[in-house]
């Protein structure tokens, strides 16, 4: 129940991100207009491009003042940037500004008041980075395990439900795919996409990633298939897209959704690793592996805190999924629930 | 000019070798594409029938060149030198400003009084960035290949720290060169030996040079040069002519190449004409101070000091190496060598500015080591593709430039250790050493954004980018950065984007391997590089990258009046008048914009507290004369 309530958490922190961390005000009015710059951190194209044109160069809170005295602003709960270093001077001549520092660098930036989780050596502010990073993790997890889930439960579906000699290929082809080193099929991947984006890297995790889904759908159809009601729906002329989506899967879909949650973990961690690699998303990408990297680069600077809090946070995430999954699994599984008893 | 995108040490990376020091020499290819097209299938050497020796010199007036021992030279330099504090004190010293840097640099940086203070049994452990591909002097490509080659192969030339070429005394009588610059003699000397106990001749130079020039075999580096060569004759077992195709000053260059041992690759060539495989490490023939005596590969290789290089029947005749042992340990991670340095496990490796100014100041480190920097002309840049609608405007190049927060790199991603870079020679170089210095390029965003304006690109809100009409097509202004993935290369480039993203321009950065990022660069599939160049031992050897169509020219700059300076600065005698012809060709490229100049990276290196005689050049403390020979172990 915890761990449901922590990924629901997580789901709220990936949407409201902009409003958690960020130096962009999530209302603001300006020059008699409301706009909602924050918006700018999903897609730099919903940042209104008036903030352009005005030559804000970035830095609202100074700007806003100085090109319209009448202008207000709320600002996310903490100003600090997960890509750029923030500095003191974007609140200068700002009436009763907050105390702004210059963001630490190098290994001056240990976790502080102003920057909760230490600076980068660039000076990036580490909670920023780790709050806008949920983003990706959530959006990998289930963006990729959308996929799989689709290829899978397609693929387990028909293998289950025609038997026959489309079993036998489809199966053969789940066997070699679970053959592949997943890792190494990604990476290799990733070498030939000229430019990856993270929605590609969700693409591949999802196109390698969805065979114990599809064992699991051809069980379940190859059992269910043989239920009288299946066979009554057959008598009464369904068609086998009908049977198969309507009648069958929905009763099997249960017991699916526990690898579905484990996938997520997995695939949580496999964009963690590829960014530690250095194949993740394009550069700035705020993402907790990319954190892990810079990381490794610096631990022998001291930099601890470069480590721990991404590492803490694909942990906990990680854990928690699999928790989920766990949860699921028990109340699918009606041995374990007699066990329980 | 060194590639400096490539393969790191550490924070930063050679890719292809410009020149090597003491053995032998390699420069970078200056072939164009379009003609290496066509090379590959006619042979590149047309027979040349030398005159006899007698006629050849009645023929001209010599003129009598340089043979330079190269540890004599550091010795008559350092003769009047006191060291500036003791040993024991710069020992104890920690680097912390250029006044300690002096300290220890002028103490821990000299040879040695005599010969006693050596442990010549000494072994010494250097760590390797990347496996060597070759071990054949001719193919070197990479900085690996280059630090082993300095060690092992044999060579007839070489250059000082100030990066004037002589032969070297090592392995040359007399050279001399014809009053039309058109030939040049030299006389070998008659005791030197191949590892395998065969004499090293001048038909071997001949062979090498041939080989080098053969069109069926894929030389990366060492035919730039040799190809301004008409022919390579031996009259005797000793003496042997380079004839030129221009009276170039740049011949004196040229003529520096490795060479191979003939009656090896003869044999060899037989079963791998294109020489695509290595020998065998217990094949393998030196005429270097080391030999090769192990390898395990992809973990190290072991040198060991050759005795028949110093020694000639029975008696000592050239300078005895100061290491017994090398021992090169493969470590690609830059972490791993600094866990390494602090055991005590190497001897020395280069240093990132974020190792300099982090993990090297506490007792765990100063316990084996100590650490020194001098100024190298190795700079860095964002180069701009001309092919491109945006950066075939000067405007638009200036306007990045202008757009870029310098300081803030220098300060941060530099470590403030970096010195701005204000054009493509180093101030300090002879070539500028008349110039006014240019004052380093500041963020100006406004200038930026007037400039952009001027130049036709205008902020369109419905693409919230900067977007031009280019033929009836609105182009946005969208443009990808490619860079080696190495995380302190990509933050420089993450901040650029922040820039330009504030005056509404918008980068993407591509964060390659090396490979890929040569080829993209190669093949001129890309519209801006951050990249960086090390210095060749002449400033002719940078034409390939700023003439006309040249190799490395991938931006694709075009200028004919740099490309006549070019040919005018190999053809002035004067080095004053050439230093100001290649003063004018850096400003050309400078008001062209070619790149937008970050910084220059100096030599930051960690030394083992037991090594001495470091001295810094503008290509770092190894490759020169005599760089590596004359780093020592004090004995204990």
């Amino acid at each position: 129940m915890v761990a449901l309530v922590t990924i629901v958490l997580l789901f709220l922190v990936a949407l409201c991100s902009p409003a958690i961390v960020g130096t962009k005000p999530i209302v603001c009015n300006y020059k008699g207009n409301l706009y909602f710059p924050c918006l700018g951190y999903f897609n730099p194209k919903w940042e209104n491009p008036i903030f352009i044109k005005d030559k804000f160069r970035g830095v609202y809170p100074r700007s806003l003042k100085q090109k319209d005295a009448e202008s207000w602003a709320v600002w996310p709960l903490v100003y600090q940037d997960p890509y750029r270093r923030v500095k003191a001077d974007e609140w200068h001549g700002v009436p009763s500004s907050r105390e702004m520092l210059d963001n630490p660098v190098q290994n001056h930036g240990k976790p502080s008041a102003h920057n909760f989780f230490g600076t980068t050596p660039y000076g990036v502010d580490v909670f920023a980075g780790m709050v806008h990073g949920t983003r990706i993790a959530v959006l990998v997890g289930f963006v990729s395990m959308g996929i799989a889930s689709f290829i899978g439960i397609t693929i387990g579906a028909l293998a289950g439900y025609f038997r026959g000699w489309i079993d036998v290929v489809l199966s053969r082809l789940i066997e070699v795919v679970m053959c592949i080193p997943t890792l190494v099929l990604i990476l290799a991947l990733i070498s030939v996409i000229a430019e990856p984006t993270v929605w590609h890297l969700m693409a591949i995790i999802g196109v390698t990633s969805w065979t114990s889904i599809a064992r699991l759908t051809r069980a379940e159809f190859l059992k269910l298939r043989e239920m009288d009601y299946v066979a009554a729906a057959r008598a009464l002329g369904a068609s086998h897209v009908r049977i198969i989506f309507i009648h069958v899967l929905r009763n099997a879909l249960a017991p699916v959704l526990v690898p579905i949650s484990f996938g997520v973990a997995a695939a949580i961690l496999i964009e963690s690793a590829l960014s530690f690699l250095g194949f993740g998303a394009p550069p700035p990408n705020p993402s907790w592996g990319n954190l892990l990297h810079l990381g490794q680069d610096h631990i022998l600077g001291k930099m601890w805190w470069l480590v721990l809090f991404p590492g803490l946070g694909i942990f906990l995430t990680v854990l928690c999924y699999n928790l989920v999954g766990e949860g699921l699994q028990e109340a699918t599984d009606p041995r374990l629930r007699q066990a329980g008893k | 000019m060194t590639d400096r995108n490539g393969l790191g040490v550490a924070w930063c990376a050679i890719a292809i070798v410009a020149l090597l020091s003491s053995g032998c020499s390699s420069q970078p290819p200056t072939t164009t594409t379009t003609t290496q097209a066509t090379e590959v299938k006619q042979p590149t050497l047309q027979t040349f029938d030398p005159p006899p020796l007698e006629k050849l010199l009645a023929d001209h007036q010599w003129i009598e060149r340089p043979v330079v021992d190269s540890l004599k030279l550091r010795r008559e330099f350092e003769k009047d030198k006191k060291p500036l504090v003791s040993v024991a004190e710069a020992l104890a010293m920690k680097n912390d400003s250029d006044k300690a840097n002096e300290k220890i640099v002028g103490t821990l940086g000299l040879l040695p009084k005599d010969d006693s203070a050596v442990d010549f049994d000494a072994s010494i452990v250097r760590r390797l960035q990347q496996e060597p591909k070759s071990l054949n002097p001719i193919l070197t490509s990479s900085m690996s290949e280059t630090e082993i080659n300095n060690l092992t192969a044999f060579g007839l030339f070489s250059f000082d720290w100030q990066l004037n070429p002589f032969a070297s005394w090592d392995t040359v009588k007399s050279w001399k060169a014809s009053d039309d610059n058109l030939v040049d003699i030299v006389v070998m000397r008659d005791d030197l030996t191949w590892s395998d106990g065969k004499p090293i001749t001048a038909h071997d130079v001949v062979y090498s040079f041939q080989t080098i020039m053969d069109p069926n075999i894929d030389v990366p580096a060492q035919r730039s040069g040799t190809d301004k060569i008409r022919w390579v004759h031996a009259y005797d077992n000793h003496t042997v002519a380079f004839f030129h195709k221009e009276p170039l000053v740049t011949n004196v260059w040229n003529v520096n190449f490795a060479v191979i041992p003939k009656h090896v690759y003869e044999p060899h060539r037989r079963s791998d004409p294109k020489l695509e495989r290595d020998l065998d490490i217990d094949k393998q023939v030196v005429g270097g101070a080391y030999g090769f005596a192990s390898r395990t590969r992809g973990q190290e290789l072991v040198l060991q000091r050759r005795e028949s290089y110093y020694r000639h029947n029975g008696k000592q005749v050239r300078d005895k190496p100061y290491f017994q042992e090398i021992r090169f340990k493969i470590m690609p991670d830059p972490n791993t060598s600094m866990l390494e340095l602090q055991r005590g496990g190497i001897a020395e490796a280069e240093l990132s500015p974020g190792q300099w100014q982090e993990q090297t100041n506490d007792a765990g480190f100063y316990q084996h080591n100590t650490k020194v920097r001098g100024s190298e002309w190795t700079f860095f840049y964002f180069g701009w593709n001309f092919n491109t609608p945006y950066f075939s405007d000067l405007k638009v190049r200036q306007a990045m430039s202008y757009a870029f927060h310098h300081d803030e790199m220098l300060k941060v991603h530099c470590y403030g250790l970096f010195e701005p870079c204000t054009g493509i020679f180093h101030p300090e170089s002879w070539m500028m050493a008349s110039q006014p210095k240019r004052p380093p390029q500041k963020q100006d965003l406004d200038k930026a954004e007037d400039l952009l304006d001027a130049a036709g690109w205008e902020f369109d809100p419905s693409l919230g980018v900067r977007a031009k009409t280019i033929g009836g097509k609105k182009v946005p202004f969208k443009f990808t950065m490619l860079v080696r993935n190495s995380a302190d290369r990509v933050a420089i480039c993450e901040l650029l984007k922040q820039n330009l993203q504030s005056i509404g321009v918008e980068v993407s950065i591509a964060a390659l391997e090396t490979a890929t990022l040569q080829q993209r660069l190669q093949s001129k599939q890309f519209e801006a590089n951050f990249g960086g160049w090390g210095t060749g031992a002449d400033p002719d050897t940078s034409e390939n990258i700023w003439g006309s169509n040249q190799e490395r020219n991938w931006g694709g700059y075009s200028n004919p009046k740099v490309d006549q300076l070019f040919a005018d600065g190999r053809k002035e005698n004067d080095r004053q008048k050439r230093g100001a012809i290649y003063a004018e060709i850096d400003r050309l490229t400078y008001d062209d914009q070619v790149y937008t100049f970050l910084y220059y990276q100096p030599s930051l290196y960690a030394f083992s507290k037991d090594m001495r005689g470091y001295m810094f050049s503008p290509r770092g403390p190894f490759h020169y004369g005599p760089g590596f020979s004359a780093i020592w172990q004090a004995a204990q």
